[in-house]
């Protein structure tokens, strides 16, 4: 029997149950939960708690604001990452080369990962400032006029990126750099001698080199950029306009509301959209053979 | 020699741009704390006027509840962090040691669980720490944060203890140590630099966490850094940006220093999360 295969498996599963209790009981059934939910009228000064089958998704998907906000995550999720990408590639190669102070510039390019996100929207919050901010003193200095950052549609959309972007490229930098670092010297040597300057040995050995690991790096801020809600909590809330309303802020306001229905539907069908890359990203990771 | 120097200039003028755009928000932040709030008032631009007045009012003032907010974060990040860290090791060594049914999907399901958005959680989180009567307690989110930081746990001391090899623990085991025994005398002193590194990556994801506090926390009991300063308002209207920036700067400094001191540790750490196999 499995017992005789395996003689250690109920330790194994013994040394595994605290983890485990954690994962199911805070995170697999609240999950389940607020699945539950979103099949209830649930609404705090309504009373009754009410089974409403698909009714609060039916609800929630007839709503012009729910397309809009799943366009907004979407376009929000596409732009910050693609920038992050860009720049998190350009400073991984800028530390992937040998010169001098390159340990303090790895060690500079950690800082905006290291201030918590709240603390960086807030800074960020105060430097778009339309009357005192840093932009529009520099934007007035040079005699532009300043922009209502914060307040018309499309610059709120790139702030909020913006202050996204600065504040994840660093994660991209370092997974970026230890993909470029695991490319041997000798296959840039080859290239040399085969004449390819610096761009085509960049088009044409580090680009395909790097790949797997750009999949995966992009994969996994894609999974993190659709469920974004602290740096727009503090920038807009979600505004002006709903121009910054991304899918987690949505549900928020709607539990904020009292309205717990129509919040865990829209809840679920994030859920449901990040664990659709969730899928992709342990797929091209190869997770499994690295246990092997 | 063109390309030589073509390619140095664009190494120099590429740092600085680097060197730049991770300092400015950062340096503003701290070049705020130290300015005078009435400088903003009806000005085009930030005056400076040196002054220590930010510091001084959010450390003394009790009506802030600054300190009350940093002790809180502090409490709740170590405990977390000793708690994952702890559970963490005992799931990745039963993992990497211990042929079981599930141990391939085991570590995957956590990952993959780790993934899913938050907002998909508070729903009925909410309901349910409402109804446990844990709202404004430790507890609230001490379960949810140490389930919220586990699965970067697991992997990173996955990947750690994959590459020891498991002669060690035969060897011990032969001198007659049970699997436990193992892992708390051979093992976790073997991996030092891993426990440290994953500690130093939980803390600060704890610190940072701000959904589930803001909705768990009402008041000054257990609200943390974050939340306090999200909701950071003036009485009238004027928002005293001097006291946020100096707030932000006294809760930003200490992670910035460790994660200075210790980037080795945070790069090989994070990377491992994210990356199997090196």
């Amino acid at each position: 029997m499995g017992g005789a295969r395996y003689p250690e498996e109920k330790l194994a599963y013994g040394m595994l149950s605290p983890m485990l209790a954690f994962v199911v009981l805070f995170i697999i059934i609240p999950v389940l939960g607020t699945f539950w939910i979103s099949l209830h009228r649930d609404v705090t000064f309504i009373p009754g708690f009410k089974f409403v089958g698909l009714d609060n998704y039916i609800n929630v998907l007839s709503k012009r604001e729910f397309w809009y906000s799943l366009f907004v995550t979407v376009s929000f999720s596409l732009v910050s990452v693609g920038l992050e990408t860009i720049l998190g590639l350009a400073f991984a190669l800028i530390l992937n080369e040998r010169m001098k102070g390159r340990g303090i510039l790895r060690a500079i390019v950690l800082i905006p990962w290291a201030v918590p996100t709240i603390i960086s929207a807030r800074t960020w919050e105060l430097m778009y400032n339309y009357s005192y901010g840093l932009f529009n003193w520099i934007l007035n200095s040079i005699g532009l006029g300043g922009v209502n950052w914060l307040g018309s549609p499309l610059s709120a959309f790139f702030a909020v990126v913006f202050a996204d972007v600065w504040k994840t490229t660093p994660f991209m930098t370092l997974l970026l750099l230890a993909g470029l670092q695991a490319i041997p010297g000798d296959t840039y040597e080859a290239a040399i001698i085969d004449g390819a300057n610096m761009f085509q040995r960049f088009r044409h050995v580090t680009l395909p080199l790097l790949r797997p690991v750009l999949i995966v790096a992009v994969t996994l801020r894609t999974i993190d950029a659709l469920r974004v809600f602290d740096v727009i909590y503090v920038l807009t809330g979600g505004g002006p306009g709903g121009a910054t309303m991304s899918l987690s802020m949505l549900a928020f306001n709607y539990y904020n509301l009292g309205d717990y229905g129509v919040g865990s539907a829209i809840s679920i069908i994030t859920f449901l959209t990040v664990l659709s890359f969730t899928v992709v990203y342990l797929k091209v990771g190869r997770f499994q053979e690295g246990l092997k | 020699m063109n390309e030589k120097f073509l390619k140095k200039a664009l190494l120099i003028i590429g740092a600085a741009l680097m060197v730049l755009v991770c300092l400015f928000p950062f340096v503003w932040m701290i070049i705020i704390s130290f300015t005078k709030d009435a400088t903003f008032l009806g000005s085009p631009y930030v005056r400076f006027e040196f002054t220590l007045d930010n510091y001084r009012t959010v450390l003394s003032d009790p009506t802030l509840h600054f300190l009350d907010y940093f002790r809180n974060s502090i409490v709740i990040a170590t405990i977390v962090t000793i708690t994952t860290v702890m559970t963490s090791a005992l799931g990745a060594y039963a993992v990497s040691r211990i042929n079981f049914r599930g141990r391939l999907v085991v570590p995957i399901f956590v990952l993959g669980v780790s993934m899913f958005p938050q907002i998909s959680l508070v729903g009925y989180l909410f309901k349910f720490i409402e109804k446990l009567g844990w709202i404004n307690t430790y507890k609230a989110l001490f379960f949810p944060y140490v389930a919220w930081t586990l699965p970067l746990a697991l992997w990173m001391l996955l990947s750690y203890f994959s590459q020891l090899p498991k002669d060690l623990d035969e060897a011990a085991m032969i001198d007659g140590a049970s699997r436990i025994q193992t892992l708390y005398k051979v093992i976790l002193p073997l991996s030092a630099p891993a426990l440290f590194s994953t500690a130093l990556l939980v803390f600060i994801a704890a610190f940072n966490e701000f959904m589930f506090a803001l909705l768990f926390t009402t008041d000054y009991r257990a609200r943390t850094v974050p939340v306090g300063i999200a909701l950071f308002q003036g009485v009238h209207g004027e928002v005293p940006w001097g006291n946020i920036m100096a707030a932000s700067a006294i809760s930003t400094i200490p992670l910035v220093i460790l994660a200075l001191i210790f980037q080795r540790y945070i790069v090989s750490g994070l990377t491992a999360g994210a990356i199997k196999g090196e």
